[in-house]
């Protein structure tokens, strides 16, 4: 499992997060929500270990997390790939990093989930639709079978339909491999909806942290009514009799 | 005024995005124009300013999804300001621009600053304050809430509701998101491949959507119902 | 403004000291016995080996490197130029006297350049990849292709040998600037031109500038106020480089057509190992550069303070 300890990153006097804890373990989903600014990037980077920790740790099973080969879905499907690569030769870079050939099995099943044409992949990132390359995007992290993998706003940049089209095959793909799954959004929707718990990150620090109906259900901090709130206003969340 | 346009289109090298359409507004119609992406609704809101402005009609206003899209980062705020009332042909006016800003909540934005010097936020407001100079027939805001964080957003479409609450512009809102315009708008038009193929009061969409579109954006509307 | 005036200035010494100290090291390591090379410069004769050691002493030559290099940027520091090994006048009135001849060259050389650049991009834009945009970029491609030293000979032949119309050597009256000006500024519109047409092609097709039509901002304004400036950016840029290589390119034009100036200035006191008529001009140019390059910095940072922001 996931460990976060007591985590600050300093950016000169600056304090980007401060004192962030939680854990996360295999098959799990933990949505991490803020707005612009809150330190939800900087997690990112400090759980893989691109931002440096001014105090406390990560660890994987007690193991430096850089050992687990954590993957990351990135904002923007078509520029997170080479453009003048095969979709196919980009999603089979993790394997080529570990020196390994992709298992056909594998394969199938991960196209078969995320619903990935079997001639999609030897087209180029920007002869497919966003939607796609957001999908072999995932395909990509999934490929080496990693036990953690980050999603940084995964499906922002996608329409509403799609969003949520996508945000299933990601559930049912976990549900199959078992992966644990940390997600970056601002969209408390997809938050709620999807993950077993939500941590606000407000100005570098865990505002609120909750079982994911629970908070927005009810609440606890004012801070997390906003949210809430802001949600139900631009009907990511509904109200219903 | 009711707006009324025909015959809108629009190719991009030969290949039509936008099939001929016809569009009618009426006054404080709050219109949410809704589809998937690449199903022509920019390319309609672009158009339809487009040919009112190429009619001679000055009193509509377009706000684009990003403030990226509609500042200039080398002019201040104070020159896109006056630039903006002398192009809806109006003179300098301390008064409104106060008001319009108090209405907006960006009464402590320093107008000698260029964009960059705003959050996003604010610049947004700003634009969409520019956009309300003359107090035009008609308002088209592209996207507006999916450049923002949502707390910002919801509290920008909140400020911009109130500010028309007592005022005859309509306001054609472009989203792909039916969950926004649902809760927001009173008049649904779904678009599909350049072509309106839904147009009803937003409750008969909601309840009966009649096109595969509507029925798909109906289906995926918000992430969750929660009791309460 | 102050501290960031005062990190340009300093940035500006450092680049002056490293220049002055490069080139003394250069020209102290270059092969030959300098003081025999002035020895022959000033007497013009095979001379004996004492006069050659009273030579090595006048000059400053022989307590060694560093005691010769502080010998002549001392009095530098204050101002003074120092005198010419060779002949012992003052080197700064011989200066003076080449770039009377040089500058007006060089503004000639640009203004032929504008004259020619801005129109052409101008009208290149019109209509961007029509014939006249097509002709303006095969234009400007062979311009930057073609090196000055061939183009003067052509000129030459053209102007001076077949048509007669125009004198080619010596700098004598103002008609004999016309062939080197505009060997000059024809590789100086070169380069312009095309900075030009791709600045204003780039500012035209800005994403921002729609939601200005839109807002009903009249064309003539949108270009004015927000094309014109973002074009300014990359044309400074160019035109700071090419002022600095306008100074290098007038000594080449200068030697095809046998006019007075740096060129030759330079050349003769190579020759002669003339060490402080040497660094006399290899101080100018570094104080030129240095100089052009300081108000370009702050032109940008007048033009898009974004670039100030950056830094900071």
């Amino acid at each position: 499992m996931l460990s976060v300890d007591n985590i600050s990153v300093r950016r000169g006097a600056t304090v980007t997060l401060h004192d962030v804890s939680f854990g996360l373990a295999a098959g799990r989903t933990l949505a991490v929500v803020g707005e612009s600014g809150a330190g939800k990037s900087t997690l990112i980077g400090a759980i893989l270990g691109l931002v440096p920790c001014s105090s406390g740790q990560v660890t994987w099973d007690k193991t430096p997390v850089a050992r687990c080969r954590p993957a990351l879905v990135m904002q923007e499907p078509r520029s997170a790939f080479n453009p003048r690569l095969s979709l196919y030769h980009s999603a089979m870079e993790p394997l080529v990093a570990q020196r390994t050939v992709p298992d056909p099995e594998r394969l199938n099943m991960l196209c078969q989930g995320l619903e990935i044409p079997p001639n999609l992949l030897s087209r180029r990132p920007t002869e497919v639709s966003i939607g796609q390359a957001q999908r072999v995007g995932i395909l990509r992290a999934l490929i080496a079978a990693p036990p953690l993998v980050l999603f940084d706003e995964p499906l922002s940049a996608l329409d509403a339909v799609t969003q949520k089209y996508t945000a299933r095959l990601i559930a049912e793909l976990q549900h199959e491999a078992g992966f644990a799954a940390l997600i970056v959004t601002h969209d408390l929707g997809y938050a709620a909806a999807f993950a077993d718990e939500i941590a606000v990150l407000r100005a570098g620090r865990v505002e609120e942290y909750a079982a994911s109906r629970a908070f927005v259900e009810a609440p606890r901090t004012d801070y997390g009514r906003t949210l809430r709130d802001a949600a139900f206003a631009l009907g990511a969340l509904e109200r219903v009799a | 005024m009711t707006i009324t346009v025909s015959g809108l289109s629009a190719s991009h090298s030969g290949r039509t995005i936008l099939q001929e359409t016809d569009v009618t507004i009426r006054p404080r119609e709050r219109i949410g124009l809704v589809g998937a992406s690449g199903s022509g609704k920019s390319t309609l809101g672009h158009a339809l300013i487009d040919k009112l402005r190429a009619q001679g009609e000055r009193s509509v206003a377009h706000v684009p999804q990003s403030p990226d899209e509609a500042l200039d980062p080398l002019r201040s705020m104070a020159f896109h300001w006056r630039e903006a009332e002398r192009a809806s042909g109006l003179a300098p006016d301390q008064a409104r621009r106060q008001e319009l800003f108090a209405a907006l909540r960006i009464e402590g934005g320093d107008l000698r600053k260029r964009p960059w010097g705003w959050s996003r936020g604010m610049q947004q407001r700003f634009v969409i304050a520019m956009a309300l100079i003359g107090t035009p027939d008609l308002l088209v805001m592209d996207e507006p809430t999916s450049a923002l964080d949502p707390v910002v957003a919801a509290s920008t479409m909140s400020l911009l509701e109130n500010y028309l609450s007592d005022r005859q512009t309509a306001l054609l809102l472009i989203t792909h998101d039916l969950g926004l315009a649902a809760c927001r708008m009173d008049r649904l038009m779904v678009m599909q491949t350049g072509r309106i193929v839904e147009d009803a009061p937003t409750q008969k969409v909601l309840s009966a959507p009649k096109t595969d579109a509507a029925r798909s954006l109906c289906l995926h509307r918000s992430w969750l119902e929660l009791p309460c | 403004m102050i501290k960031l005036v005062a990190s340009l200035v300093l940035r500006a010494s450092v680049v002056l000291t490293g220049t002055a100290l490069a080139t003394f090291a250069l020209l102290w390591n270059a092969p030959g016995d300098p003081a025999l090379a002035i020895a022959l410069a000033r007497y013009n004769a095979v001379v004996p080996v004492e006069v050659i050691d009273q030579v090595r002493a006048e000059a400053g030559l022989d307590g060694g490197f560093w005691s010769a290099f502080s010998g002549w940027i001392t009095p530098l520091i204050l101002g003074d130029l120092g005198q010419s090994s060779v002949t012992g006048r003052d080197v700064w009135p011989e200066l003076v006297t080449a770039m009377s001849y040089t500058f007006p060259l060089a503004l000639a050389g640009l203004l032929v350049g504008i004259a020619i650049s801005v129109p052409l991009a101008l009208l290149a834009t019109q209509r961007p990849g029509g014939w006249l945009d097509r002709c303006a970029v095969a234009l400007a491609s062979i311009g930057a292709a073609i090196p000055a030293y061939w183009l003067g000979l052509l000129l030459i032949l053209l102007f001076a040998v077949q048509l007669g119309w125009l004198p080619a050597m010596g700098a004598r009256t103002p008609a004999h600037m016309l062939l080197p000006a505009l060997t000059l500024g024809l590789g100086v519109a070169a380069s312009l031109t095309r900075i030009l047409r791709s600045g204003i092609l780039e500012a035209r097709g800005q994403h921002f500038l729609p939601a200005f039509r839109r807002r009903g901002v009249a064309a003539s304004d949108i270009s004015r106020h927000h094309v014109a400036p973002h074009v300014a950016v990359p044309v400074v840029t160019v035109f700071g480089l090419e002022l600095a290589f306008l100074l290098e390119g007038a000594v080449m034009v200068e030697v095809i057509f046998s006019r007075p100036g740096l060129g030759s200035f330079l050349v003769s006191a190579i020759e002669a190992r003339d060490f402080p008529k040497v660094q006399a001009v290899v101080i100018l140019s570094a104080v030129l550069f240095v100089t052009i390059n300081l108000l370009i910095d702050l032109l940008y940072r007048a033009l898009d303070p974004r670039i100030g922001e950056r830094d900071a």
